[in-house]
C-alpha cells in the first residue's frame, strides 16, 4: 500500500495512540508552526543580515545574540500597529486578500519532501498540487491591491498578477523534464529516484540528481529558478513592489499584522520555490554519492529522517541564499523587458528543454549521464 | 469524511448562488473563485486527483484572473449595482430550471448505466492515481480528440490575440 | 462518490485539508491578537485617505489600465490548458520507452509543442508580445 501521508505514518509509528487523521492534523500543525511561519520570520532577519554583510554594514544586532530575535521584535511591533482600511476601499476584499496569500503559500508545504519519512502529504499529483495552490497567491494580491483604492497598489497588483501568470508557463514547462525523467508527479518518488551511491549497488531506477541527468535538464533547472524568482516577486522581478516607482506596490495600504502576513506569505513562497528547485533538480534529501539507507547496516528511521531533513534544508537554504544574494547583485527589469524575457526568452528555451529531454530519454533508453558513465545497463 | 464532502457541496452551491445574485460584479467574481475551489474539492472526492489540480490551475489561476482583469478594465462595471435583475428573473429562472432538469435527467441516466461497485472497490478506485491512466487514455482511444484540442487551442490563441488587439 | 477516512489518509489528501484549515485559521488568529493589542486611534478624515505621497488623492484609484495585462492573461490561459493536457502524457512517457510505444508518445508531445510554438511565433511576429504599443489609456477618470 502506498503510504502517502508519510509524516502522519511516521508519527504513528513512533508514538502510536492516536488515529492517523489525528496525526495528520498534528503533522500539518508542526510543519506550519515550526517550519513555514518561523522560516518566514527568520528570513526577514537573515535577509537584512545578508544585505548588511554585502554592503559592509553590521545589520540588526540589538535584540538577542547577533540580533537573531529581531523578527520577534518586528512581529510584536506589527501586532501593536494601528490597522485600518482606507475610506474608499473595500473592507471585505481587503480582509480577504491576506488569507489567499497565506493559505496559498503555506498549503504548498504539505507536499514538500522534507525527508523520505516526513512528507506531510505525498499526494500523487505532487508537483501539480504545488502549482495549483500557489496560483491562489495571484488573485489574493490582485484583490488586495484593488480593495486598497490606491493607485500605487492597483498598479503593483496588476503587475504582480500578470507577472505571476506569465511566468507560470516557463515554470510548469521546466517541471515537465523532471516528469519525463521520473514518470511520476509524486514528490517522494521523484526525489527517491535521484539517489546515487559509490558504496554499494545502485538500483536501475537511481540516476543521480535530475539536474545532471542530461544537459537539457540542467538548463531547465535555471529556467525553473528564474521563473520562481518572478513568481515570488523577488529582485530582479520585483516590479510589483518597486519602491522607487510605486512606493510599496500592492501592499502600500496594508499596515500592521496585515502587512506582516503578506511578507510572511511571500517568504514562505520563496521557500516553496527554492524547495522545488532542491527537490526536483538537486536531489532533495540525498547526500551526493552516499545513500545512508544502503550503508550495509540499518539506522533507526528517526535518525534517517533527521539526516534527510538536514540535507534537504541545507540545499533549500542554499537556494534561498542565492535568491537573497541576487537582490544585491542585479538591477530591476523594466516591465516590457520582463514580459519580453518571459515570452520571447524563457518560453522557447523551456520548450526546447522539454523536447531535448524527451529525445535524450528516447535515444539513451532513459539513462542519465551518470548511468552512462558508470556503464549501467 | 462524508461531512467534509457535504460541507464542500454546500460551500460550492452557496458560492454559486452568491455569484448569481450579488449586485456587485467584483464580488460575484470572487465568489466564482470560491465555487471553482469547491468544485475542485468535489473532484478530489470523486477520485479525480489530476482533474482537481488542473481545475485550480486553469480556473482559479487563469480564468478568475482574466475575469478580474476584465472587470477592472471596464471600471464602470464596478460602480453600477445590478439591481434591476430582480425584476427580470422570470425568463432566466424558467430557463435555468429547465436546463437544470435536463442535466439532472442526463446525469441520472448515466449514473444508472454505470457498473455498481462495492464500497471496497469504490475506495480502491478513489485511491488509485489517475494521471497515468489519463495519459494512456489520451494515447489510446482519445488520440484524435487530443490532437483536435491542439488545433483548437492554436485557433483560440490566434483568435483571442487578434480580437484583443487595441486598434 | 464517497471517501472514507482510511482512503483519504492513503491518498494523503486528509493532510492537505488539515494544512488548508490550519493555515487558514492562522490569519484570523494573528489579526485577532493584533486587534487585542493595538491602540484604537481616532479615524480622522486625513488618516483614512489613501496614500498618494502626502498629496490629496486625485480622483478615484480605479482607473483604466493598459489592455496588455488582459492580453497576457488570455495567452496565459491557452498555454495553461496545454500544460494540463500535456502532463498526463508526460507521465506515461517513461514507461512507453520500456514497452515500445515511445515513438507515438514522442510524436504526440512533439506535435503538441510544435503547434503551440507556431501560435507563439504568430503572436511574436505580429507584435502582440511587445509591451509598449500605441497609446495607453491611463488617465484618472473624473
Amino acid at each position: 500500500m502506498v503510504q502517502s501521508a508519510q509524516f502522519a505514518h511516521s508519527l504513528e509509528g513512533w508514538f502510536g495512540f492516536l488515529p492517523l487523521w489525528g496525526w495528520a492534523a498534528i503533522s500539518a500543525a508542526i510543519v506550519i508552526y515550526f517550519l513555514a511561519l518561523p522560516f518566514g520570520g527568520l528570513a526577514t532577519y537573515v535577509e537584512r543580515k545578508i544585505a548588511a554583510d554585502m554592503q559592509d554594514r553590521i545589520g540588526p544586532n540589538r535584540v538577542g545574540p547577533l540580533g537573531i530575535l529581531q523578527f520577534l521584535a518586528d512581529a510584536i511591533k506589527m501586532l501593536g500597529k494601528e490597522d485600518f482600511v482606507p475610506k474608499g476601499g473595500d473592507r471585505f476584499l481587503f480582509n480577504l486578500a491576506p488569507l489567499f496569500v497565506v493559505v496559498g503559500s503555506c498549503t504548498a508545504f504539505a507536499v514538500l519532501p522534507l525527508s523520505k519519512y516526513l512528507i506531510g502529504a505525498d499526494v500523487n499529483i505532487g508537483v501539480i498540487f504545488i502549482l495549483a495552490v500557489t496560483t491562489l497567491i495571484a488573485p489574493g494580491i490582485l484583490l488586495g491591491a484593488w480593495a486598497s483604492e490606491n493607485k500605487w497598489s492597483l498598479l503593483g497588483g496588476l503587475r504582480a498578477a500578470s507577472q505571476i501568470v506569465s511566468y507560470e508557463i516557463p515554470v510548469a514547462l521546466s517541471i515537465l523534464p523532471v516528469v519525463l525523467i521520473s514518470g511520476s508527479l509524486q514528490m517522494g518518488q521523484i526525489v527517491d529516484q535521484q539517489g546515487w551511491t559509490l558504496f554499494g549497488e545502485n538500483p536501475a531506477t537511481f540516476h543521480f540528481w535530475n539536474a545532471f541527468h542530461n544537459p537539457f535538464a540542467f538548463f531547465a533547472m535555471f529556467i525553473l529558478f528564474i521563473g520562481g524568482l518572478a513568481e515570488t516577486n523577488r529582485i530582479p522581478f520585483d516590479l510589483p513592489e518597486a519602491e522607487s516607482e510605486l512606493v510599496s506596490g500592492f501592499n502600500t495600504e496594508f499596515s500592521g499584522m496585515r502587512f506582516g502576513l503578506y511578507a510572511l506569505g511571500e517568504f514562505c513562497d520563496v521557500f516553496v520555490m527554492s524547495a522545488m528547485v532542491a527537490a526536483l533538480y538537486l536531489g532533495g534529501w540525498h547526500i551526493p554519492f552516499l545513500d545512508i539507507e544502503k550503508l550495509g547496516f540499518a539506522l533507526p528511521t528517526a535518525l534517517v529522517a533527521m539526516v534527510h531533513l538536514t540535507v534537504f534544508m541545507v540545499k533549500t537554504l542554499l537556494v534561498v541564499f542565492v535568491v537573497m544574494w541576487l537582490r544585491w547583485t542585479l538591477p530591476r527589469l523594466r516591465v516590457d523587458q520582463l514580459m519580453g524575457m518571459c515570452w520571447k526568452g524563457m518560453l522557447p528555451i523551456a520548450f526546447i528543454n522539454v523536447l531535448g529531454t524527451a529525445v535524450w530519454m528516447w535515444v539513451f533508453k532513459g539513462q542519465s549521464m551518470m548511468q552512462l558513465l558508470a556503464g549501467h545497463g | 469524511m462524508d461531512l467534509v464532502l457535504l460541507l464542500a457541496e454546500i460551500f460550492t452551491v452557496a458560492s454559486a448562488v452568491i455569484v448569481a445574485f450579488h449586485p456587485n460584479i467584483l464580488y460575484a467574481a470572487v465568489f466564482l473563485l470560491f465555487a471553482f475551489c469547491g468544485v475542485a474539492v468535489m473532484f478530489l472526492f470523486a477520485g479525480a486527483d489530476f482533474l482537481a489540480g488542473a481545475q485550480i490551475i486553469i480556473y482559479v489561476g487563469g480564468v478568475t484572473i482574466l475575469i478580474l482583469f476584465a472587470i477592472m478594465l471596464t471600471q464602470w462595471l464596478y460602480k453600477i449595482k445590478l439591481v434591476d435583475i430582480r425584476n427580470k428573473m422570470l425568463l432566466p429562472g424558467v430557463l435555468a430550471i429547465g436546463i437544470g432538469f435536463f442535466l439532472y435527467r442526463a446525469l441520472h441516466q448515466m449514473a444508472l448505466s454505470l457498473p455498481k461497485l462495492t464500497p471496497e472497490a469504490l475506495d480502491k478506485f478513489t485511491a488509485t492515481p489517475k494521471t497515468a491512466l489519463m495519459g494512456q487514455a489520451l494515447l489510446g482511444s482519445y488520440l484524435l480528440p487530443f490532437e483536435a484540442i491542439t488545433i483548437l487551442l492554436l485557433g483560440a490563441l490566434v483568435g483571442a490575440v487578434w480580437l484583443a488587439r487595441p486598434e | 462518490m464517497r471517501l472514507r477516512v482510511s482512503t483519504a489518509v492513503e491518498t494523503g489528501f486528509i493532510a492537505v485539508f488539515w494544512f488548508m484549515i490550519i493555515s487558514g485559521l492562522t490569519v484570523p488568529l494573528m489579526l485577532g491578537v493584533g486587534y487585542l493589542l493595538r491602540p484604537k486611534g481616532k479615524n480622522t478624515r486625513r488618516k483614512m485617505t489613501s496614500y498618494e505621497c502626502g498629496e490629496e488623492p486625485v480622483g478615484s484609484a480605479w482607473v483604466k489600465f493598459n489592455i496588455r495585462f488582459y492580453i497576457v492573461a488570455i495567452v496565459f490561459i491557452i498555454f495553461d490548458v496545454e500544460m494540463a493536457a500535456i502532463f498526463p502524457v508526460a507521465v506515461v512517457f517513461k514507461e512507453s520507452i520500456a514497452n515500445g510505444t515511445v515513438a507515438l508518445v514522442f510524436s504526440e508531445i512533439f506535435i503538441f509543442v510544435a503547434l503551440l510554438l507556431i501560435g507563439l511565433i504568430y503572436c511574436w511576429v505580429r507584435g502582440d508580445l511587445e509591451w509598449v504599443k500605441g497609446v495607453t489609456k491611463f488617465a484618472p477618470n473624473k
